[in-house]
């Protein structure tokens, strides 16, 4: 569905570049993780696939469409659960989620079916009149999440959806992620946590300072895992094991 | 698009209590405040001020002038003993002096030097309009005085009271708008100074949404930044109509239950009073947009948007009229938008202007918008 080639940016007034000849692709009805260090460029291909930055150097295409065309006709085929709460805090979740399907073309009738049905998918019917900063960690990530689902997208963008939330709304959005998919969406997740990508990856692409360093399918990376690390007992853990060894301990800024 | 847009706009805006507060209470406030401290200076003679006599001349003269004054300024109060403190702190406006041989002094046409005065002794804090019209009075009062004693001397029959009555003086004011009061002047420059606060609302809000990723996922649902500048400009033009409308209903309806003079809208050209209220909106709206593409931080939004508004106030004759101002204060008040407005304004509601009367501020005004907008745009395109 997604094909990535060779894609380059750099940031007005950076000397480095952010992005180097990435290449990737994402299916329908599978998982893509994104994985790299802080700087790896992960952040950088979202706002590209959420046409937030412009293409200097390489292309995207959508099915074969590039992506300014898609987006020029259709931009809520992709959507976007980004790392901060995005949306108005002063506004309660289903003022919120009216808000952002109205922006997005949705009216009238269908308007309020899809906000009761994100409602429902992310169980948040409770919270439907209470004010977006008046709900927790948890509720807030599944109004992002929500509010991503409104339009019934093809590509799903989730950049780091469960940063500050309880085990029990991590389950909740990683099992949401999961479904999203098996409904056949493509997804792109984001994470720091290796074990939450190891949990419902199909595919990986490894980021580290603007270049893919390493992708394949989960299975085959696991097994590269235990070749790096011989005294793995079980291969629970091995992602994140192959994570440092190849993009090093080096801390980074 | 922009319905959903505009109406999420007016609902955070509806929940900012701080920034309703700038936007609808403290012009209201203003209004209500400067107008009934001012309305002396609109209005002078409206209350009589608390004066003392002291008379050590036991001529007639000096008796006449002590009579004539009562009938203008009131009955004098008793004189204290310590009458001099008592000016000094305010308690007596004034001391009308008459030094012994007053009246011998006045009968006398030689007129030489320190000869016996009739003396007006003001407190310090006296308005300067009221100390002198009251100087002049006294002169005018002494010389007619001289006059009545000089014709009686000379025994030609004529009637100086008369004569004085007669006199072929006039004065007007040029205007067939309403009289100008403290209300009437201050309406138009609370109510444009109301309208630019939403320099610091827009310029929060949009701070706002772009450091939480609002306006990045308003854009990843292909808002275009022209859909996201009108989605603000058009429900801050309505919150500037609906300023405009309570201003002037506090004017017309509250003023006058507090005690205060009304605000008269007789023979305001109304047309001429929407244009320049939406030359003002859209004036203010455009500079907010500018400043809020801007601003980088809310501390800076929260900074920049009130100075921002207090140095165009304070230039542009809002809080200080121009008219009192030095002359090159008054040339660099002709560059602030508030006085555009300002006078625009004045123009409709005190000298019942009409659309032909304020093109030029309006004009002013729109230009302006249009700058502001052009480069507000750019710097959202951006940073949106």
């Amino acid at each position: 569905m997604l094909a990535i080639r060779q894609l380059s940016y750099r940031y007005a007034g950076s000397e480095s570049t952010a992005l180097i000849d990435v290449s990737f692709d994402a299916a329908r009805g599978q998982v893509l993780g994104l994985v790299g260090p802080n700087g790896a460029g992960k952040t950088t291909v979202i706002a590209h696939l959420a046409g937030l930055l412009p293409i200097q150097q390489g292309r995207i295409e959508i099915d074969g469409r590039p992506l300014a065309d898609v987006r020029s006709a259709t931009p809520t085929r992709i959507a976007i659960a980004p790392q901060e709460y995005a949306f108005y805090p002063t506004l309660t979740v289903t003022e919120n989620l009216s808000c952002f399907a109205g922006v997005g073309g949705l009216a009238g009738r269908e308007r309020q079916e899809r906000i009761a049905e994100c409602l429902a998918f992310a169980q948040l019917e409770h919270h439907a009149g209470t004010r977006a900063d008046r709900l927790s960690g948890g509720l807030k990530r599944r109004l992002n999440l929500a509010i991503a689902l409104l339009h019934h997208p093809e590509l799903l963008l989730f950049d780091e959806p469960t940063v500050g939330v309880d085990p029990q709304s991590r389950a909740f959005i990683l099992d949401a992620v999961k479904q999203l998919a098996v409904n056949g969406c493509a997804v792109i997740y984001t994470s720091h946590y290796m074990e939450e990508v190891e949990m419902i990856a199909d595919r990986l692409v490894f980021l580290d300072q603007g270049r893919v360093i390493r992708q394949g399918a989960l299975d085959e990376l696991l097994d590269a895992a235990e070749a790096v690390e011989t005294r793995t007992v079980s291969r629970r853990g091995n992602l994140e094991r192959l994570f440092m060894a190849l993009t090093n301990r080096t801390l980074r800024d | 698009m922009l319905a959903a847009l505009m109406k999420k706009e007016l609902l955070t805006l509806a929940r900012d209590v701080h920034g309703m507060a700038a936007l609808f209470l403290m012009p209201v406030v203003f209004i209500v405040v400067m107008s009934m401290a001012l309305k002396d200076v609109y209005a002078p003679a409206s209350r009589p001020l608390a004066y003392a006599v002291s008379n050590r001349d036991a001529g007639p003269i000096a008796a006449r002038l002590v009579e004539r004054w009562a009938k203008v300024d009131g009955e004098a109060r008793e004189l204290p003993e310590n009458w001099q403190d008592e000016v000094r702190a305010g308690h007596l406006q004034y001391v009308l002096l008459i030094d012994p041989g007053f009246s011998a002094a006045a009968g006398d046409m030689s007129a030489r030097a320190g000869q016996a005065k009739a003396r007006l002794i003001a407190e310090p804090g006296m308005n300067q309009a009221l100390f002198e019209a009251r100087r002049t009075r006294l002169i005018a009062t002494v010389a007619q005085l001289r006059a009545e004693v000089m014709m009686a001397r000379l025994d030609l029959g004529v009637n100086v009271a008369a004569l004085v009555d007669n006199t072929p003086v006039a004065a007007e004011r040029l205007s067939a708008g309403p009289r100008p009061t403290a209300v009437q002047q201050n309406v138009p420059a609370w109510l444009v100074f109301g309208m630019f606060f939403v320099v610091a609302s827009i310029a929060g809000l949009f701070v706002e949404e772009r450091a939480c990723g609002a306006l990045a996922r308003l854009r990843s649902l292909g808002a275009r930044p022209w859909q996201l500048v009108v989605g603000k400009i058009m429900p801050y033009l309505l919150v500037n109509a609906v300023q405009a409308a309570l201003m002037l209903a506090v004017g017309v309806w509250l003023m006058p239950v507090i005690g205060g003079e009304g605000l008269s809208l007789a023979g305001v050209n109304w047309a001429a009073l929407a244009l320049m209220t939406f030359s003002v909106g859209l004036a203010a709206v455009s500079l907010a947009l500018a400043v809020a593409s801007l601003v980088r931080t809310h501390g800076q939004a929260a900074t920049i948007g009130p100075v921002l508004n207090i140095l165009m106030a304070a230039l542009g004759g809002v809080m200080v009229p121009t008219f009192v101002m030095p002359p090159v204060m008054q040339r660099i008040a002709a560059y602030s938008p508030m006085n555009w407005g300002l006078e625009g304004l004045l123009d409709v509601m005190l000298r019942n202007g009409g659309v032909a009367a304020v093109l030029p501020e309006a004009g002013k005004l729109l230009l302006f918008a249009v700058l502001m907008l052009l480069a507000g745009f750019a710097l959202f395109r951006r940073r949106a």
